[in-house]
């Protein structure tokens, strides 16, 4: 029992301040101004920069660290253009100068190993970290081996491009160099993935694509699903620019049950598919690091408290992004982002003993069928009934003119330098 | 009995302990902050937007951003998503959002790519010629803002052709009278000019 009573305890802090630290009743702010509050954050991609970002934007006393892999970034978003001669892979990278001048503690490591009931983290190049906090945002990794005959060594023949960079240009040099007449295939992922529309924006450019330089090809999308996101407007897309694609869903035959990188060729059920030009997007899972620190369930992701972020499995550890089990909310660059802000104005409230406040999350994705051809899904959500509920949105409207079609083009630009200026400005 | 205490808890300004009272589940109230980060992801952070074709809102008349954001809610004013988006809030919502973008300092986001229509200065110049009747509302080179009258100086220029391109094809598009007339007197080349020399003050 503490006799500490309220009136005693002002009296004791605001007289003796060694006597509140020998105790460990330290109020918040006399701490802050001591020794600052520490917020780790692992991973620099959609997720972790904005919650870099906006701790610093929230309270510039806390100190924060940012762990990255890489010196620069690579936005997947806006990549598919890239590999049909659209648009320069420079203009999807980016580096981290923009968030030092927010004082933000950038380090360039891998990190190896995350001791929850610590509160220490390790890299690869042998540096230690503490926090009060931690926000991890690792996206994906690749489940190797699923697909029988897809490993790491086989993504060097077959590139996924499902991380932009290298890969990406990997595959624009295989869309140039097919032959007219071979089939483009793309094996599409399992539910859940990074970028639910991706495969079939990449399956529209490449149809683009070949309509214009080989007129005898055709892409064909095998797929272990039966249905796909924003399905009716790339389906009215695919018909109006009548493109040369043919989708195979799971249930007629579309799931591979073998890729051989050698022979280069895609086996399912039904058939055998043989082309120099196959794109594998393989199953995947919550980055490395998530199970490395325990915070991933048996399906390979990390479930949270869908209000704050904090993960389930360990207390001050948050988890955002593509990483993180978060129903109805895609695995998207703007949902990270949106995660991002909530998971941050969290971890500020809890560091200054604050309630946590009321999240409010959206998620907007425009995707191109062709350069002067957008579509898009826009949905607001708020937090009832103990989950995320949605409020609103939904998807482009089918049958809507060229001239909308065409604003929805430049609006994706128009989302993509935002947000990238939101991570690295 | 009962209800009375509670009624001057409430009064007293425990509104909180009031709906613990009563069992009353707690109804979420982002702040206005939460709300509007939630649009930075297309207009920039704090409405500081990075272009080319997303506008930047930072520092609106507050009574225009609610303005706006009650006729996408309402399907009065055309959109392609905005529409969609505004339908997720309610009208308290929509009125701390306005209220925190209108204390933002007005300013567009600096990036290290540069994509879309680039300004043309020989446009630019032409669009100058074609002002004299703009610049009557939209005063100081369109740099000016009030409750009715958004900032047109230093906007976007895709976004500022986007605004014209629906002008002169949609019908209904909400504006002020004023605005209809001069959209009808000039032709879609001479706004396009005007968008040019507005994107460049």
């Amino acid at each position: 029992m503490s006799n500490v009573t309220r009136r005693n305890f002002i009296k004791l802090t605001g007289g003796v301040a060694a006597v509140g630290l020998a105790s460990g009743l330290v109020p918040v702010r006399a701490r802050a101004q001591a020794t600052p509050h520490r917020v780790v954050i692992i991973g620099g991609g959609y997720g972790g920069t904005i919650a870099a970002k906006y701790l610093r934007m929230a309270d510039p006393t806390i100190s924060v660290t940012l762990i990255e892999r890489d010196h620069n970034y690579h936005s997947c978003p806006l990549s598919n253009p890239v590999i049909v001669g659209l648009r320069d892979l420079k203009v999807q990278k980016w580096g981290y100068d923009g968030l030092k001048k927010h004082g933000i503690n950038v380090v360039h490591d891998t990190v190896t190993e995350i001791d929850a009931a610590k509160s220490t983290i390790k890299t690869a190049g042998s540096l230690s970290f503490s926090y009060d906090k931690c926000i991890v945002s690792p996206g994906i990794d690749f489940k190797w081996g699923a697909i029988p005959g897809y490993d790491e060594s086989a993504a060097k023949e077959l590139p996924h491009a499902w991380h932009a960079g290298p890969q990406t240009l990997q595959l624009k040099s295989m869309v140039e160099s097919m032959e007219d007449g071979e089939p483009f295939i793309i094996v599409a992922p399992p539910n859940p993935f990074r970028c639910p529309p991706g495969p079939y924006e990449r399956a529209s450019l490449i149809a683009w694509y070949l309509q214009r330089h080989k007129p005898k090809s055709k892409v064909i999308i095998l797929d272990p699903k039966d249905d796909f996101s924003k399905m009716p407007l790339f389906q009215e897309g695919w018909k109006k620019m009548n493109y040369a694609l043919e989708w195979v869903a799971g249930g007629q035959g579309g799931k591979v049950t073998r890729v051989d990188p050698a022979k280069k060729t895609v086996t399912t059920d039904m058939e055998e598919y043989k082309s120099s030009a196959i794109n594998v997007i393989p199953p995947q899972q919550a980055g490395k690091i998530a199970a490395i620190a325990g915070l991933t369930n048996e399906a390979g992701w990390c479930p949270v408290n869908v209000k704050t972020f904090e993960s389930e499995k360990h207390k001050n550890i948050y988890v955002i992004g593509d990483a993180c089990i978060a129903p109805d909310m895609p695995k998207s660059g703007y949902s990270a982002n949106s995660q991002a802000k909530i998971a941050a104005a969290c971890v500020v409230a809890s560091l200054q003993g604050k309630p946590e406040p009321d999240p409010s999350y959206v998620n907007t994705c425009y995707s191109l069928i062709a350069p002067d051809y957008g579509i898009s899904v826009a949905v607001v959500w708020k937090f009832a009934d103990g989950k995320i509920t949605k409020v609103s949105g939904g998807t482009s409207a089918k049958d809507a003119s060229a001239a909308v079609r065409k604003q929805e083009a430049l609006y994706a630009e128009g989302w993509y330098q935002a947000i990238m200026s939101e991570m690295f400005g | 009995m009962l209800h009375k205490k509670i009624r001057l808890l409430a009064l007293a300004g425990g509104m909180m302990a009031g709906a613990m009272l009563t069992g009353a589940p707690a109804q979420a109230e982002p702040t206005a902050e939460m709300l509007a980060n939630t649009c930075a992801g297309c207009h920039g952070t704090l409405g500081q937007s990075a272009g080319p074709a997303s506008p930047a809102i930072a520092g609106f008349p507050k009574n225009f951003l609610k303005t706006v954001l009650t006729e996408f809610k309402s399907g009065e004013r055309p959109a392609t998503i905005m529409d969609r988006i505004a339908k997720g809030y309610s009208d308290t919502e929509i009125d701390l959002i306005a209220e925190f973008l209108s204390k933002q300092k007005w300013g567009v986001a600096k990036t290290a790519s540069v994509t879309g229509t680039p300004i043309n200065d020989e446009l630019a110049k032409q669009g100058e010629e074609k002002v004299k009747d703009c610049v009557k509302c939209h005063e100081d080179d369109g740099k000016k803002q009030d409750e009715d009258t958004p900032r047109l100086g230093g906007q976007w220029l895709d976004y500022l052709l986007i605004r014209v391109s629906d002008y002169k094809t949609l019908e209904n598009y909400p504006q002020p009278k004023k605005m209809k007339k001069q959209i009808e007197r000039l032709s879609v080349q001479e706004l396009e000019a005007v968008a040019h020399y507005f994107a460049n003050q």
